[in-house]
């Protein structure tokens, strides 16, 4: 039986999160919400790099694939809307493993990816269009942030204008040359510049015949092959690094707002004092410290879970094999939900 | 001028009825300009921006419009220019606001008139002309009317009367007037040039069914020369034709509509611009704003609401001159979707009556109606541009101290409107019905006569089809597949 790339994509997340999650919480990581429910089970289940894969999967067209699984009888539901693979289901998947390419990694660059992208389909764009010293022509981006990015990049680099596309095409083909497994071509047709304009995404899978989640998905991967690799070695891509810095600083794991709570946490404020200086519910600063204690590796928490809770907690969330948040409530009377959300963020990354 | 319009557009010579319309703007005389789609109606302002000293202001009515003019000067290298809208995030609106005074081109909308603090920014501006694109919007007798627009000549006032451009494509003599009176401008000298296009041939076809019709239009296509584009009244049909027309081996074909993002709106009109793409199916609500001259057909699978907006959209073919062809299809009771789309735009009997129960329950809300807004649009099932259109009647109403009751009022505006609207579509439907000339039955619409023979003017008088009809089958463009050569192509070769 044929199933198509995306039902696999869910498949895959199924047979991590089980019927211990509701099946729209697949659907939440893949749109990649940012709520401490959705950041928590994607490390908890090993499934961060699917966060954020597919932004606009509608809900609608969630439940009509998974619909559709469940009427075929590859999944089966157990309880209210959580599932499992039926027997049927476990023999497609055993078949294939790990859906995704090798270097996509959503919860790592899903906050750049799409800066990346603009930024540099206009630098190719521009540059390619300066080498040929033509200056009618209509930018294919319109976000305003990221003409500003350009503008201040060209009068940094140093190089003539002749040089610049060629040192550009350099370093784009030396990246993208280093592992052809990535299929560099998926990138490149998508740009534009002088003598052409780059193909839609759906333009390219319907030329190349592929499903267009598959396209989407090897296109990410591309991205995140670059990003990963620039960061590396800054050195060899001196122009190509550029679309990796940030003027604001925010390329950072956290969120904006759970920035500024980082900040005054470290300038020592209680989250009582937070909540109130921000004018923010408690709720919400809880939030913003369980995504700190899963980003920042050696923020300890301490601070908000007594040792002997962490260890009460850490004890029942491993003797409960579901990870359910109200069992081990139930098996640790003494500590709250705060408490055993922090502590299973801080064990989700080890 | 000439001078200036060579080193700064590269074109050689104006247009008909630009070297009017700019020099009448130079000599500091408030200007109406009625100039037909396709003839280049914008340079009318960006010229003068160059000669004149200050800001030029445009006001214009659609969104997608204003980032296509946009785009356009940013083209010829303008870096001066601004689109003041609602797509701006607040950070780049407060931004921009305080430098205002260092773009030389703002484009805005008629809502974002309303703001306080940008009216108070303009007002400090050295204002060198004022422009009102899409003129015929602030007439109830224009097809397109928008209550919005009304306000324009208080904001005028407001900005210390600066000198004046009012541009239209079509205006009937009553909407001019309505033009000239609304902005306080009745001394204005006047351009009107007329709607005709001599290379266009008119064509309306007759079918019974929309399979006939879908089969009638392939067989069209199939003659055709490209480029061109097929109108359709719903982002659907425009997307299930495309993909009809991808199967049937009809070359590069694309849908365009509002549903894209803004990168692939972005990547389709450049794609069809630089020749990559043979067919478009869009729907009206967008413009090809950017100026394609060689498209060679435009085709309207179901009829537009007016004459007015035919015109426009047909008028995007054949800029170059060269001979070009207009398709209208028409199935019996196509006239009930424009109908049905009319009424939909417009508030109700219903709608008002619940509005004013609800009004009597909660007077709060009059004075405050942006603060309820999901309740009120809940209770009176109202649409966006329903919404819209209740905001700025209530807008109005507070400002001129009235207060819930005056919502009655809005009854009989509401019905004087759908009965322009209705005749409208009634004009376009005796059109499509017309025995007589096609071309002569427009102008007369237009007040104008028809001076001059035309060859291949319309079905009614014979069109020697072979002028328009090429043999060459259209080929899906091959794709290179060698990255590199590819990356190569794009950035140094
Ligand atoms: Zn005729």
């Amino acid at each position: 039986m044929r199933i198509s790339y995306t039902e696999k994509v869910i498949l895959h997340c199924l047979t991590k999160i089980g019927n211990q999650r509701t099946i729209f919480s697949i659907l939440h990581l893949l749109n990649g919400k940012k709520t401490s429910q959705t950041i928590q089970d994607a490390h908890l289940f090993h499934l961060t790099e699917f966060f954020h894969l597919f932004p606009r999967l509608q809900r609608n067209e969630f439940t009509e694939i998974y619909k559709r699984m469940e009427k075929v009888n590859i999944i089966i539901e157990k309880e209210n809307l959580s599932f499992k693979l039926t027997n049927k289901g476990q023999k497609i998947i055993n078949g294939s493993s790990n859906p995704l390419p090798a270097y996509v990694n959503g919860w790592q660059y899903h906050r750049y990816t799409a800066r990346f992208w603009e930024r540099l389909s206009l630098l190719v764009q521009v540059v390619s269009q300066l080498n040929k010293q033509n200056q009618r022509y209509i930018p294919i981006q319109t976000k305003k942030e990221v003409h500003y990015w350009l503008k201040s990049l060209l009068k940094q680099l140093k190089w003539k204008r002749e040089d610049l596309a060629k040192q550009l095409f350099g370093e784009l083909s030396a990246l993208l040359g280093k592992d052809e497994s990535i299929r560099p071509i998926l990138l490149v047709i998508r740009l534009s510049g002088y003598s052409k304009i780059g193909l839609t995404a759906e333009q390219v899978s319907d030329k190349l015949r592929m499903n267009e989640d598959e396209y989407h998905i090897h296109f990410l991967n591309i991205l995140h092959y670059m990003i990963q690799q620039v960061e590396k070695s800054r050195t060899e891509f001196p122009i190509l690094q550029q679309l990796i810095l940030d003027d604001d600083h925010s390329f950072s794991l956290l969120t904006k707002s759970t920035s500024k709570t980082y900040q005054l946490l470290q300038q020592g404020l209680s989250i009582d004092e937070i909540a109130a200086y921000r004018n923010l519910k408690k709720g919400t600063i809880e939030d913003h410290i369980v995504e700190i204690a899963l980003n920042i590796q050696d923020f300890t928490i301490d601070k908000y879970v007594s040792q002997f809770n962490q260890q009460q907690i850490e004890r029942a969330s491993k003797n409960v094999s579901t990870k359910q948040l109200k069992y081990i409530r139930q098996s640790v009377p003494g500590a709250n939900y705060f408490e055993i959300r922090l502590v299973l963020a801080k064990n989700g990354i080890r | 001028m000439e001078k200036m319009l060579q080193k700064i557009f590269g074109y050689s010579s104006f247009r008909k009825g630009q070297r009017e319309t700019i020099s009448s703007i130079l000599s500091g005389n408030d200007t109406v300009a009625m100039l037909p789609t396709g003839t280049g109606k914008s340079l009318c302002y960006q010229l003068p921006g160059y000669m004149l000293e200050g800001s030029v202001i445009v006001v214009s009515p659609l969104l997608s419009l204003m980032q296509d003019q946009v785009d356009q000067l940013m083209m010829i290298g303008e870096k001066r220019v601004i689109a003041f809208n609602s797509f701006l995030s607040y950070e780049e609106k407060y931004r921009a606001l305080h430098q205002l005074n260092e773009y030389k081109f703002i484009f805005t909308s008629p809502e974002m008139l309303k703001s306080v603090s940008f009216i108070e920014r303009l007002s400090k501006l050295n204002i060198a002309l004022f422009v009102i694109d899409e003129a015929h919007c602030i007439s109830q007798w224009g097809y397109d009317f928008r209550p919005d627009y009304l306000k324009i000549g208080e904001v005028r006032t407001r900005l210390g009367s600066p000198l004046t451009l009012a541009l239209t494509a079509t205006a009937t003599a009553e909407v001019k007037q309505d033009i000239k009176a609304s902005l306080a401008i009745e001394n204005s000298n006047e351009f009107i040039y007329s709607v005709d296009r001599p290379n266009i041939a008119l064509l309306v076809e007759h079918v019974n069914s929309s399979q006939e019709k879908m089969d009638v239009m392939l067989d069209y296509l199939r003659k055709m020369k490209g480029p061109g584009i097929i109108y359709f009244s719903s982002k659907k049909m425009a997307e299930r034709t495309a993909m009809v027309l991808k199967e049937q081996g009809f070359g590069d074909v694309m849908a365009y509509h509002g549903g894209l993002t803004q990168e692939n709106r972005k990547l389709i009109q450049q794609q069809f611009l630089y020749g990559q793409l043979d067919i478009i199916c869009a729907t009206s609500a967008f413009g090809m704003g950017i100026n394609k001259d060689n498209l060679r057909f435009v085709i309207h699978f179901h009829m537009p609401m007016q004459l007015e907006s035919y015109l426009q959209e047909i008028g995007r073919a054949g800029r170059d001159g060269g001979n070009s062809l207009a398709l209208l299809l028409y199935a019996a009771g196509d006239e009930q979707l424009p109908l049905q789309l009319a009424e939909g735009e417009l508030l109700s009997d219903i709608q008002i009556d619940a509005l004013l129960h609800w009004f009597s329950q909660v007077p709060e809300g009059w004075h405050q109606l942006s603060a309820y807004e999901s309740e009120v649009t809940a209770i009176a099932g109202l649409t966006e541009t329903n919404y819209r259109l209740l905001k700025s009647f209530n807008d109005q109403a507070v400002a001129d101290g009235q207060g819930y009751d005056s919502l009655l009022t809005l009854k009989q505006m509401m019905a004087n409107q759908y009965n322009v609207k209705r005749k409208k579509i009634n004009d376009m439907l005796q059109w499509i019905y017309s025995s007589a000339c096609r071309r002569k039955k427009i102008l007369q619409y237009f007040d104008e006569e028809l001076t001059i023979k035309v060859d291949n003017c319309c079905d009614i008088c014979g069109i020697d089809v072979n002028n328009f009809t090429i043999s060459n089958h259209l080929e899906k463009r091959e794709v290179e597949s060698d990255w590199e050569k590819l990356l190569a192509e794009i950035l140094i070769n």
